[in-house]
């Protein structure tokens, strides 16, 4: 049924590719990410457990969820907090902020500064213990929104004050 | 604060940026009085034409009818005598409520559309609900600014102000006879319209589209609706329609297979009529069209019998265009025609962005040339997709039956569950792998002109040609599989329609491109600065 197509080779060596942002995020992100799976799988995980011990009829139909919850946990714990600090970097230039994100799907935003709406610093209650805070630049868009997570909690506040400034310079209702 | 609000009316048909406040159309309490006496009917009609016994059995439909009519209507009044607007130089306010006053503005300069709306009591009386849309508060989850309602002519003249039409509200004016709300003026004006050669028609309703209205799930969910109506109209009459049913069919003989085939065929066919006559009454004198205002133009729909919707959309904030055509009705080129703008709301069930009625993609893409211009954008032809994309579907596909078939591989081992259990999730199997051929055909994206056109979806194929200038932000995203197999994912955000435009899996050598042509300029500084150098 398919036979038809014409199959394009990726060729890696001619297509423009998009360097890595140039810096890095804190090495306490790994600490963070860590204590994140804890309170989200972990707890998941007990309570998977828990009423598989407590409910006997139900045990049949949990064994295979908790099998599946305990290698995300274990996954999320111990391989993807180093994974991301390899892959997250990030950049603020003049016309644009560009950041790399993610483990398993990994993905390269950019955001023009000309379309920036609001620049927040945003700090959950795990970051405030570890001194940590994320930079959510948001865009008209609703999906547009760039999220730089693991920086310095004073380098994410000069740098949302940085871009509040820039935004403030362009012109138009940013849509 | 009330004070000021509450002064005497002035004169109705002045609507003008003096700055008075003024009050909504009396005739909206002519109209719930109207409402009072109507709702009181039903039991009137049953006691006095049926003779219904009077018990609190027989009685409580209809006096549940009664106070929830007379309740609505006495608010509804409260509500008219509360309410004033006012338009100045750079504002339209409205302050209305009683216990919770409400004062909102919007300032002129941010108004996006102006909408008018008639239910059929409002087409009686000649009122019109006016809807001012300004992009951010719809945005926000905030009611909109609505007024109701205001006689025909008024709502004519604030729409034209707000638009800035001061210039051709004074030829529709001498057209439109405020009182009445005759087809015939109606026609004058849109003619004269045209001869001054400011509406430019796209599309109007053709009948036989209703073909493409009638069949779909809704249809039984229409049938049981209409089903349950009779049945509960006639038990209040005390007429049991399933008695009557039972009485003059034979159902023993017929079987339950017949009885399955009588109810899927008699269902599908009561229900398919009843979504056509809902198509005709909603899209009664559907007309698409593009009216130009001095240097501001908008795309017009006018529709609806009893009521009557009419919607327009600036043209300035207008993003792109998306034609969707849903997978089981693809064979009969069916398609949905949606605007991609800013400031209107996808969620709203009246369907705002969609500037036609579900109808043939050949008018479709007719319609899509003429709003977007030659060549149209839609039409590009869009290559394949690299083969791995199909790979990565398939994959999918059987990772998905395998999970399904793991989840219930234990109970039915230990005999919790029954083993049909285990086959029916096998057979999800070839259903998967045909929906990841259907899924990977779809794929598409190009750059065309000013325009990038984008296309995917399975149960709805969406071809989305989105402005280039309009992109926000871009992203790239690559899985562990689609590094694998060679692809990327490549977004486009923007502010306008569902604000992320999707091309699903392109070959990774040429994603940065397309991205690059997506949104010009953007991230030219951080491309890879040793191939740069190379090129040189």
């Amino acid at each position: 049924m398919l036979d038809d197509i014409t199959e394009i080779t990726p060729d890696f060596d001619t297509g423009d590719r998009m360097r890595l942002p140039r810096l890095r995020i804190e090495r306490r992100a790994i600490a963070w990410w860590m204590l994140r799976a804890f309170v989200l799988w972990g707890v998941l995980l007990a309570a998977l457990i828990v009423a598989a011990t407590l409910w006997e009829p139900a045990r049949v139909w949990l064994t295979a969820p908790i099998v599946a919850v305990g290698v995300i946990f274990l996954a999320k714990l111990l391989v993807e907090p180093w994974w991301r600090y390899t892959v997250h970097r990030w950049e603020i230039t003049e016309n644009a902020t560009y950041a790399a994100n993610g483990w398993l799907v990994r993905e390269w935003r950019v955001a023009p500064s000309s379309r920036i709406q609001t620049v927040d610093a945003v700090r959950g209650p795990l970051e405030q213990l570890l001194g940590l805070s994320t930079l959510r630049v948001t865009t008209a868009s609703s999906y547009g929104t760039v999220k730089i997570r693991g920086l310095d909690r004073a380098t994410a506040e000069e740098a949302a004050t940085r871009l509040a400034v820039v935004a403030e310079l362009s012109e138009g209702d940013a849509t | 604060m009330n004070g000021k609000a509450l002064q005497p009316t002035p004169p109705p048909s002045a609507t003008s940026e003096d700055g008075e406040w003024r009050t909504l159309s009396a005739r909206v309490i002519w109209v719930d009085l109207a409402q009072s006496a109507l709702s009181l009917l039903p039991g009137v009609i049953a006691i006095y034409l049926f003779g219904i016994e009077l018990s609190l059995n027989t009685l409580w439909p209809f006096a549940l009818i009664a106070v929830v009519g007379v309740i609505g209507a006495i608010s509804d009044i409260i509500r008219w005598l509360f309410t004033r607007y006012r338009i100045t130089d750079t504002e339209i306010e409205r302050r209305t409520g009683v216990l919770v006053r409400r004062h909102r503005s919007v300032r002129r300069d941010r108004i996006r559309s102006v909408d008018t709306q008639a239910k059929l009591r409002h087409r009686l009386t000649g009122l019109r609900v006016v809807t001012i849309g300004a992009g951010q508060q719809t945005s926000s989850g905030e009611a909109a600014f609505v007024l109701d309602a205001l006689t025909r002519h008024d709502a004519e003249l604030l729409r034209r102000l707000l638009l800035r039409e001061q210039s051709a509200a004074t030829v529709h004016v001498d057209a439109a006879d405020a009182s009445t709300d005759a087809p015939a003026a109606e026609d004058t004006t849109a003619k004269r319209a045209e001869q001054r050669g400011d509406v430019e028609v796209f599309a109007t309703l053709q009948p036989w589209w209703v073909v493409y209205n009638m069949f779909s799930i809704w249809a039984y969910l229409t049938a049981a609706g209409l089903l349950w109506g009779a049945f509960w109209l006639a038990s209040t009459f005390g007429v049991n329609l399933f008695d009557l049913a039972t009485r003059f069919v034979d159902w023993d003989q017929i079987g339950w297979f017949g009885t399955v085939v009588i109810a899927i065929v008699g269902g599908g066919i009561i229900g398919a009529i009843g979504m056509g006559v809902n198509f005709f009454t909603s899209n009664w004198r559907f007309t698409l069209a593009r009216a130009r205002v001095a240097d501001t133009t908008f795309l017009r729909t006018r529709r609806g019998l009893f009521s009557t919707r009419e919607v327009n959309r600036d043209e300035a904030r207008t993003r792109g265009l998306s034609i969707g055509e849903p997978l089981l009705w693809r064979w009969m080129g069916m398609a949905d025609t949606n605007v991609i703008t800013t400031g209107l709301d996808l969620w709203d069930t009246t369907e705002p962005t969609a500037i036609l009625p579900r109808g043939p993609k050949s008018v479709a893409l007719d319609v899509a040339t003429r709003v977007l211009g030659e060549p149209c954008p839609i039409n590009t032809p869009l290559p394949r997709h690299p083969r791995a994309a199909l790979r990565r579907r398939l994959w999918w596909a059987t990772l998905l039956t395998t999970v399904a078939v793991g989840f219930v591989a234990i109970p039915v081992a230990t005999g919790a569950a029954p083993i049909w259990v285990l086959w029916a999730a096998i057979a999800l199997w070839p259903l998967a792998l045909a929906a990841a051929a259907i899924a990977y055909r779809a794929l598409g994206h190009a750059i065309s002109g000013d325009y990038l056109v984008v296309r995917s979806g399975l149960l709805s194929r969406t071809t989305s040609a989105l402005r280039r200038d309009a992109v926000s932000t871009i992203a790239v995203r690559q899985s562990l599989l689609q590094k694998r197999l060679g692809l990327s994912t490549v977004s486009a955000m923007t502010a306008a329609g569902w604000s992320t435009y999707e091309a699903p899996d392109v070959a990774t050598s040429e994603a940065v491109s397309f991205a690059m042509q997506a949104a010009p300029g953007l991230i030219d500084e951080f491309l890879d600065s040793r191939r740069s150098l190379h090129e040189i």
